[in-house]
């Protein structure tokens, strides 16, 4: 049965969105390693790789069930998405879907798995239990990054080819809007109170802030070259952005809107996540094939670990 | 030769796209020599970005603005020429970055029933940087490449996968370290 995701109670689902889910022990940070065709468990209390899951297809987006039981990753090379399990580290199911399946998220109930085709422009729907596709959506040109509000009523889409950034009603699983933000749009990012979005634009080597209720551009914020993805932390007063060709992320004060710093990771940053603490980011360094581990807090990088080859981590790759 | 009056009309109206979509898998390119000569007089013979004729390969090379970002070269090889824009540049650290604007065809060929424009070097999207370390009297040169396949759908042909890709660029690699490591040990 499916649960019918806009009767739940907005708090709930907002406690939810804060990371508060009491399920799991340490939080894991799951590394896709595309060159590897693996994945890098990362426990995030250690700071160690304690598992690294063979995993065909040329890995790419992560997306992690909120439970943090099942970690799902999406294969482009294999036309869809790979199930991983968290506890027993096993693939459990490959899913096709399309031959372009590269964004990849997961709604707040665990219910359902959004999968973006870069090829076909489209966003498939699929049910987290029957790993089946309910519906396709159509959207902008090469659709990348994905996120779920956090009251779940609606998944936000970068169209990196459109420029774009569609709004789907997750009731209806209909666009409801599209705006443009800056060019070619690759990561996206909600705040915990869904009140605004951040899109890393590669092109135009911008930030675009905009207002998730009327979809309004309130700033576009200027960072280093290639930016690719973004994430918040420090309860949503930092904005921290990967920096492709300049080898650093940049930290945003999201009150001001403007750079504070400026931080040194590996060659060629590009996934990012925010630890469950809301204090620690992680960064996978693709030409290094690591982690960085940022402290927002004194915007040092506090840790590198050795992932596999093609590190990505594109989506949010860690369990809470 | 007629092969050559076919090349120029090719030549003048086809680049390959570098903001183009990439499904495809990125690649890499990793290479680097040790050099028994000190890195001061290595990077003398590469600092100048408007200056590729260390490089076997290169016939000629024209830049717009020397060492300044931004500055544009125009690499001519046998088969065409590849343009590109300095990204970075660091005398201090000895190296420097920049990425493909554009390439000529080198041939056109049949590809699912669409005529397809092969670049002279068969990457997309094509980053890179060259560096020199100082290593005692010695000094190792790294070179790094990132870039995908030509073909920027699914499915691609021989001389645009990622096989392509990657041994033609290691072979831009490697003849270039090797010729350099002749020059600086000269």
């Amino acid at each position: 049965m499916v649960l019918r995701l806009k009767r739940i109670p907005v708090t709930l689902a907002i406690v939810t969105a804060l990371r508060c889910s009491a399920s799991l022990a340490a939080p894991y940070a799951y590394i896709s390693n595309q060159l590897d065709d693996s994945v890098s468990i990362i426990d995030a209390e250690k700071r160690t790789v304690i598992y690294t899951v063979k995993l065909s297809g040329k890995p790419a987006g992560i997306a992690v069930a909120p439970a943090g039981d099942k970690v799902y990753v999406s294969t482009p090379e294999a036309h869809g998405f790979s199930v991983l399990d968290a506890k027993s580290h096993g693939v459990v199911n490959k899913v096709t879907v399309s031959e372009g399946a590269l964004g990849i998220a997961v709604d707040h109930e665990g219910q359902r798995i959004y999968v973006a085709d870069w090829y076909n422009n489209t966003v498939s729907v699929v049910s987290a239990q029957t790993l089946k596709v309910i519906k396709i959506i159509t959207v902008g040109e090469s659709p990348s990054g994905l996120i779920v509000s956090p009251d779940n009523r609606w998944l936000y889409v970068a169209n990196r080819g459109s420029d774009s950034v569609s709004k789907i009603s997750t009731e209806t699983l209909t666009v409801k809007q599209t705006t443009a933000v800056g060019k070619h749009p690759f990561g996206i990012i909600t705040t915990q109170s869904g009140d605004r979005l951040y899109t890393a634009n590669v092109e135009s080597d911008d930030v675009t802030v905009l207002d998730a209720a009327s979809m309004k551009p309130i700033a576009t914020i200027k960072v280093g070259s290639l930016p690719y993805a973004v994430t918040l932390a420090l309860n949503d007063s930092r904005l921290l952005v990967t920096n492709q060709t300049d080898n650093s992320v940049s930290v945003i004060d999201t009150e001001t809107f403007k750079q504070m710093a400026v931080i040194d990771v590996g060659e060629k940053p590009e996934g990012i996540s925010t630890h469950p603490d809301d204090r620690h980011v992680y960064v996978a360094n693709w030409f290094d094939s690591t982690v960085s581990v940022l402290d927002v807090k004194t915007l040092q990088v506090v840790d590198t670990i050795k992932v596999g080859e093609g590190a990505r981590g594109f989506g949010q790759f860690f369990s809470k | 030769m007629k092969k050559s009056l076919l090349f120029l009309p090719v030549l003048m109206f086809s680049f390959a796209s570098v903001a183009n979509a990439h499904g495809p898998v990125r690649q890499k390119a990793d290479q680097e020599i040790t050099i028994n000569a000190p890195a001061a007089k290595v990077w003398g013979i590469i600092k100048d970005y408007g200056d590729m004729s260390w490089h076997p390969a290169i016939k000629n090379t024209k830049a717009d603005k020397g060492n300044e970002i931004g500055s544009i070269r125009v690499l001519t090889l046998d088969g065409g020429t590849i343009t590109e824009e300095l990204k970075k540049y660091d005398a201090d650290k000895m190296t420097y970055g920049y990425k493909i604007t554009e390439m000529s065809t080198a041939k056109t060929i049949t590809h699912a029933g669409n005529e397809e424009k092969v670049p002279v070097l068969p990457v997309d999207n094509y980053t890179a940087n060259i560096g020199v370390e100082a290593k005692g009297d010695t000094s190792v040169v790294t070179w790094k490449g990132a870039y995908y396949r030509a073909y920027t759908n699914n499915n691609p042909p021989a001389e645009m996968n990622e096989d392509a890709a990657n041994n033609a660029v290691a072979d831009v690699f490697k003849a270039g370290l090797a010729n350099l490591k002749t020059l600086a040990e000269k």
